[in-house]
């Protein structure tokens, strides 16, 4: 399994990993995540509302780098860059969508589209 | 790890990513010839990948260095996936942009490529089943995300060109902000699961996982919750408790073509992830070879796991029957339906054992026949221009459309689990998988919940037959292209012929989930698992 | 003395295993004849071409030329086939799989039920007279549905094409699966073809009746089959008669398999499975009380009736239990009664469908009551032990049987639907009716029993060893059997004698003749039909030396080397009973060729000699209320149908009235109005989930995941991640 590159550090550089920065920083992404969560759920203007799930995957994109970091292995930080390039990709639709939504409405409020719903 | 071996076996993927380009290009073309070819150039993409699946999939070089965990399993899912697209792709023609075609025919409009959307349509379907069929190549956590994602992407745009009205816009709202919550989700449970791992690739994971079980400390606490978080995101894609709300609402908006797709191809993607994450654990009673070369009996499904699905199939295929049963809407009723057999299929995961995911996958293969026959009707149908919705549509649709009717109560039967059909062998397997791994409260549950499904579907079933027509059911018509009926008729009796071939698709499904086990036909007594899986009715 | 059913068992099977039980062999697996597939998938092209006919409403005869040109190919590879087979030597050819589950590597650890032929000589020669027969019957059809040609006649091959499949499938099947799966079909097909004048009322009640009447037996053979699978093991005849190799030598010796310590166990259940395949095979093959469909099946077109209702489809109950032989034997080594049961309900339908068939008027319902009462005597002889007998009465009773029948059919042809045998006198002396008539008469003399014809032999083989068996009144058996020979004798030939004998020819048009009935002139049959009969007269010829001359013992080693007569002891008990001071299986040939005669002469003297004394004795009858009652009573074939409705119709009304009222009440008010409202009420509860509202679907779904994943973390902390 030569397919996941280690990062090849210096003995000094390992010494830097303090277990209490990997923890604040474990913390710091919980707190991201739920914040976004927090946002997303609470937040009416459908901008904000994506903004928020952008902040969620900032949270995972931070916890990613703090495990890479942790376990010295490069391949978390691999996935951050596929998390950003995809959160984009979900940008670019997402403001497609909210465009469509607004021209017919014109409100971004998401409780103007709730029409669908149990009878 | 050879590159180009690895790249043989998404040759089928990757024929359909070029599909996906041609296709959106000829769609913009100025000859209407052209563009009305697109779904049966989509078609052809489609035969060819499931063509290449075959070859690709029999050549022992490449199953050999894939660094998959089950290597052959794509040799299924990329069938049925390919397979079912080609139902997909008919039920879709003619329904995308129609007027627009309409009105360029007639001269009312001039010919404008941003206008047309067929070629983006199938574009974004061969793009979609290009993901489904990644799922199955995913080495690494990474890939998985990725091809979830290729896999979900384009169905909030296909969800939101479906239907040129209101509804469909607020279908595709909720389809994407919903999803993308649970993307994040999922994602953060693959943090936690990388983090508890120090590894993405799923062989490193599954050695690691085997050696934290082994261990004194037994499995670290963030690797449980890390997979159980990226389970939960994973249940949006197949609709399971407590992800399935948004089901009702976006299948509803969205036309019957596209819910069909919806119905069927997240699902596909969303247990083949689901088996793959779960398989990081083994399954249990299966000896396994790790990557230093010693030789380890898997223990299956960690109890806080296993208890976690068992919870959630109990509750998806409760709360969906309950759902279904005050439906008027078709649709609706279908959304919970597929969150009732999600449950049912989640059986096969919670089992713990090979014979439960070959089930599962035998299982998904008898719901997208029975599905693609419901929405083939569906389809092939309509009201005065709109798309049937409502049970109201339906009365007395056996007089006036007997086969139709017929194919629609043939679904409904294999649904319900009616002895001849295939629903009923999926079903049987299912359950076979789960009293064998000593799960039997959880099939109890389930048999109870299919008797009751019975209720709706019988309903769906009998409506046509028993109820008089009114002149809203007598203004259906047929649809504009017969190929939604010919769909619905060809998988109706195919609910009836394909159980004859019962032993060889499942056989075809055990297979796929056994690389390198069973070559020899001698080994098929391998199955029996030799602990029972853990009972958690007490739990 | 030794029955010949074991005189060549003694010298054919060579070894035997100890406790002196002769072995079933083990079948040979020949994947090189796989082409015997043939058989079934001829008919089976057939009926989809025949059915796409159907669809493209097809005007020509080309459904009909079809159906002939596949079941004769079937033929043909049956003929082939047998020409491969090696006789004792079953073998089982593989088709593909089907049912085929496992989950260890033990018995009761799998089920299988796959395409494969069970090939040995009972099903071989069942399979003969299957297509040959229905070949013969499909081409006489040809031209008998003519008329119908571009409204039915597609339909009506069609279902001829899917019974032969299924018939197939029936007796070839390598496992009790595919017997079903055969039994159901040709139930299918028989309700198909009864109901085939769809628009006449009594064609869909007689359709209806036997579909409902075949269902009840149909349970039993199913409950019979589910517990063959779960005290053998197995499905498939193979293991199934490999698990018996073991257990019969035991019952042989006197002990009940599972009774004592160190045997192989065999639990109480398994001594069950004979009377649910009785129930079945009573079903199909309309014994008492599951009869009276039978009769009524005549709604259908004629060939139907000749094929299905006489000659094949209602001998599947025979074949069953000649099959599956050796479970009723271990029955009645265990002390059971099953056997006894099997040839007694035999016995009493044949007398009872005999006394019935006196009084009847309609030519085809004689017939019917007839075959009734044919099948009563097989059922007779697989009671008595003496399959031989019953095997070859089933063919000898094939051939003739479907001659009468067609015979009768070219009258109803010809005749405009006229069956009354009291409008129809002197049939012979018109034009073109000569081979009729003698087909017929040889027909009537097969059935009759007449000395040296084929019926003779064959029924005889079955009466004498029922004096010479040892059974619970076998001999009271033996007497019944004697007297219905007479009675059949009597009942056959006063058909024949009032339809072609008399003085003069006087023909009353049937109801199809729309005219003046002056006017009406019979037309003969065409050289079609004609032909067939000549053929099956010949059949009937030919009977007699494959049956007990001639060739040889034929049918007798085809028998004998099948399960119906494997798995017996090599030496039983018999009561060494002489009959008219002599060995019963010569005596009886005069016994019964006596009372044969006594019946003709009876016939001869009330129809054709002196009708108007059979006028005299009934208005003699009739003069007395006490004396009415016995031709009253024949006439309505014993009240059966009023007593099963008195029984079976009325309660079954009077229950679903009360379940009716039950449901309303107590389902509908109180189940409906609470437990079933309970999915329901919990719908509404959860419908607020729904609202509509994008977040609040996201809060749902986010309080919804905390919910599991803290439930994860419980389960977690009480267990482990282990």
């Amino acid at each position: 399994m030569s397919g996941t590159p280690t990062l090849a550090l210096a003995a000094e550089a390992v010494e830097l990993i303090n277990p209490r920065t990997i923890q604040i920083c474990l913390v710091f992404s919980a707190l991201l995540f739920s914040i976004g969560l927090f946002g997303f759920l609470t937040r009416r203007n459908m901008i904000v509302m994506f903004l928020c799930t952008e902040l969620m995957f900032q949270g995972v994109a931070l916890a990613m780098v703090t495990f890479s970091r942790m376990h010295l292995d490069i391949s978390g930080q691999v996935f951050v860059i596929f998390i950003l390039t995809v959160a984009a990709a979900e940008a670019a639709l997402a403001l497609g969508l909210v465009v469509l939504l607004y021209r017919r409405r014109t409100t971004l409020d998401v409780g103007a589209w709730s029409e669908l719903k149990e009878c | 790890m050879e590159m180009v071996e690895k790249l043989t076996l998404i040759t089928p993927d990757i024929l359909l990513f070029v599909g996906a380009v041609v296709v959106a290009v000829l769609g913009l073309s100025g000859s209407r010839t052209i563009r009305q070819a697109v779904p049966l150039i989509t078609g052809l993409f489609l035969i060819g990948s499931v063509v290449v699946t075959q070859f690709v999939y029999a050549d022992p070089a490449a199953l050999e260095s894939s660094g998959l965990l089950f290597p052959k399993i794509g040799g299924y899912v990329k069938s049925l996936t390919g397979v079912v697209g080609l139902g997909l792709v008919a039920l879709g023609t003619g329904t995308v942009d129609r007027a627009y075609e309409r009105a360029v025919a007639s001269g009312s409009a001039a010919f404008d490529p941003l206008r047309v959307v067929r070629g983006e349509y199938h574009a974004f379907l061969l793009l979609s089943l290009a993901g489904v069929m990644l799922v199955c190549n995913a080495t690494d956590l990474i890939w998985l995300f990725l091809a979830l994602e290729l896999s979900v992407l384009p169905t909030y745009v296909m969800v939101a060109l479906s239907r040129n009205n209101r509804r469909a816009n607020e279908s595709a709202i909720k389809y994407f902000f919903l999803g993308a919550m649970s993307t994040a989700l999922f994602l953060y449970g693959f943090a936690m699961l990388y983090g508890a791992t120090g590894s993405l690739n799923f062989i490193e994971i599954r050695d690691v996982l085997a050696t934290q079980a082994a261990g004194e400390a037994g499995i670290a606490p963030f690797a449980v919750v890390g997979m159980g978080l990226a389970l939960l995101g994973i249940f949006f894609k197949i609709s399971a408790v407590p992800m399935h709300v948004y089901a009702p609402d976006v299948y509803e908006g969205a036309s019957n073509p596209m819910t069909g797709f919806l119905s069927i191809v997240p699902k596909i993607a969303g247990f083949v992830a689901i088996i793959v994450l779960c398989g990081t654990f083994g399954w249990a009673g299966r000896e396994q070879i790790t990557a230093a070369g010693t030789t380890m009996v898997q223990e299956g499904l960690p109890a806080p796991i296993s208890a976690m699905l068992w919870m959630v199939a109990v509750l998806t295929m409760t709360l969906g029957n309950i759902g279904a049963l005050l439906q008027k809407s078709i649709k609706r009723l279908v959304a919970y339906s597929g969150i009732t057999h999600s449950g049912y299929m989640l059986i096969g995961i919670v089992a713990g054992t090979e014979n439960g995911t070959d089930a599962l996958l035998f299982y998904l293969a008898a719901y997208s026949l029975g599905n693609l026959a419901l929405f083939g009707v569906l389809a092939g149908l309509t009201r005065m221009g709109q798309d049937i919705e409502s049970f109201d549509d339906l009365a007395g649709l056996w007089r006036t459309r007997p086969r139709m009717a017929t194919m629609m109560a043939l679904a409904a039967g294999s649904f319900v689990g009616m002895p001849p059909l295939i629903g009923f062998w999926g079903k049987l397997m299912v359950f076979i998988a789960g009293v064998e791994s000593g799960h039997v409260v959880l099939v109890c549950v389930a048999a109870v919940n299919s008797a009751i499904s019975s209720w709706y579907y019988l309903h769906l079933a009998g409506v046509p037959v028993v109820r008089m027509s009114t002149p809203r059911s007598e203004s259906v018509t047929n649809g504009p292209r017969m190929a939604p009926r010919l769909v619905a008729v060809i998988c109706g009796v195919g609910l009836l012929v394909v159980p004859v071939f019962t032993t060889p698709l499942y056989e075809f499904a055990r297979t796929s989930m056994r690389y390198g086990e069973l070559e020899e036909p001698a080994a098929r007594s391998v199955a029996s698992p030799t602990t029972p899986g853990r009972e958690l009715d007490q739990g | 003395m030794l029955s010949p059913t074991l005189a060549t068992l003694m010298t054919s099977a060579g070894e035997s295993i100890p406790g002196g039980v002769t072995p079933i062999p083990e079948a040979a697996r020949e994947e090189s004849l796989a082409w015997a597939g043939l058989i079934l998938l001829f008919p089976a092209v057939s009926a989809i071409i025949c059915g796409l006919c159907a669809a493209c409403r097809v005007r020509n005869r080309l459904p009909g030329w079809t159906t002939v040109i596949a079941l004769a190919s079937s033929f043909v590879v049956v003929c082939l086939l047998y020409g491969q087979h090696q006789a004792g030597q079953p073998t089982v050819i593989h088709l593909f799989d089907w049912i085929n589950f496992s989950w260890g590597d033990g018995t009761f650890e799998s089920v299988r039920a796959n395409f494969a032929l069970y090939v040995d000589d009972l099903s071989i020669f069942w399979m003969l007279f299957v297509t040959g027969l229905g070949t013969c019957i499909a081409f006489y059809a040809t031209e008998y549905m003519d008329d119908d040609r571009g409204k039915g006649y597609s339909r009506f091959f069609a279902a001829m094409s899917i019974f032969l499949l299924a018939m197939c499938s029936l007796v070839l099947g390598d496992n009790l699966v595919m017997l079903y799966l055969g039994w159901e079909g040709v139930g299918l097909a028989s309700y198909l073809l009864i109901s085939y004048y769809y628009t006449r009322q009594s064609a869909i009640d007689a359709g209806k009746k036997a579909f409902i009447m075949n269902r009840i037996g149909d349970l039993g053979l199913a409950v019979g089959i589910w517990l063959i699978w779960y005290n053998f093991g197995t499905l498939e005849y193979d293991g199934l008669f490999q698990a018996l190799n073991v257990y019969l030598p035991i019952a042989d010796a006197g002990n009940l398999p599972g009774t004592e310590i160190g045997q192989p166990q065999l639990g109480w259940s398994a001594y069950l499975i004979p009377w649910f395949l009785m129930v079945g095979a009573f079903g199909k093959s309309a014994q008492f009380p599951l009869m009276t469909w039978l009769p009524d099946a005549m709604e259908g077109p004629t060939p139907v009736s000749a094929l299905i209702h006489a000659a094949t489809m209602v001998t599947a109950g025979i074949y069953l239990i000649a099959r599956t032989y050796p479970i009723f034997w271990l029955e009645m080594e265990a002390g059971g009664y099953a056997l006894a049961t099997v040839g007694w309900i035999g016995g009493f339908t044949a007398l009872l469908a005999a006394t019935i068939a006196l009084k009847q008027y309609d030519m085809k319902r004689v017939l019917a009551y007839s075959t009734l009462s044919q099948l009563g005597y097989m059922f007779m002889g697989l009671g008595v032990v003496q399959t031989f007998g019953a095997c070859f009465h089933v063919y000898t009773h094939a051939f003739f049987k479907a001659l009468l029948f067609l015979c009768s059919g070219t009258i109803m042809h010809g005749l405009a639907g006229q069956l009354d045998v009291r409008r129809i006198s002197g049939l012979r002396m018109a034009k073109g009716w000569k081979v009729v008539t003698w087909c017929m008469f040889v027909g009537g003399l097969w059935l009759a029993a007449f000395p040296f014809t084929a019926g003779f032999f064959s029924k005889d083989e079955i009466l004498a060893q029922a004096f010479v068996q040892k059974g619970p009144g076998y001999r009271a058996l033996g007497w019944i059997g004697i007297v219905t020979a007479g009675l059949t004798a009597y009942y056959t030939f006063r058909v024949w004698f009032r339809v072609f004998g008399g003085r003069t020819l006087r023909i009353e048009p049937g109801p199809e003749h729309h005219g003046d009935p002056s006017s009406f002139h019979p037309h003969p049959p065409g050289w079609r039909m004609k032909s067939i009969l000549i053929l099956l007269t010949i059949g009937c010829f030919a009977a007699i030396s494959t049956g007990y001359w001639g060739i040889g013992h034929w049918i007798k080693g085809m028998v004998d080397h099948s399960s119906a007569a494997w798995g017996m002891p090599l030496h039983w008990e018999e009561g060494d009973i002489p009959f008219f001071g002599g060995d019963p299986h010569w005596t009886m040939y005069f016994v019964s060729g006596t009372f044969g005669l006594i019946g003709l002469a009876f016939a001869a003297y009330f129809h054709l000699i002196n009708r108007r004394s059979a006028e005299r004795l009934d208005e003699l009858f009739k003069r007395n209320f006490i004396t009415n009652l016995i031709p009253r009573t024949l006439e309505r074939k014993w009240y059966l149908d009023e007593v099963y409705n008195a029984l079976v119709r009325i309660p079954t009304y009077l229950s679903a009235k009360f379940f009716y009222l039950f449901d309303r009440l107590v389902i509908d008010g109180l189940l409906v109005g609470g437990i079933a409202r309970i999915p329901m009420f919990l719908g509404r509860v959860f419908q607020p989930l729904q609202g509509g509202a994008l977040q609040g679907y996201a809060t749902t779904m986010a309080g919804g995941v905390t919910l599991v994943v803290v439930w994860m973390i419980w389960v977690f902390l009480q267990k482990g991640g282990g």
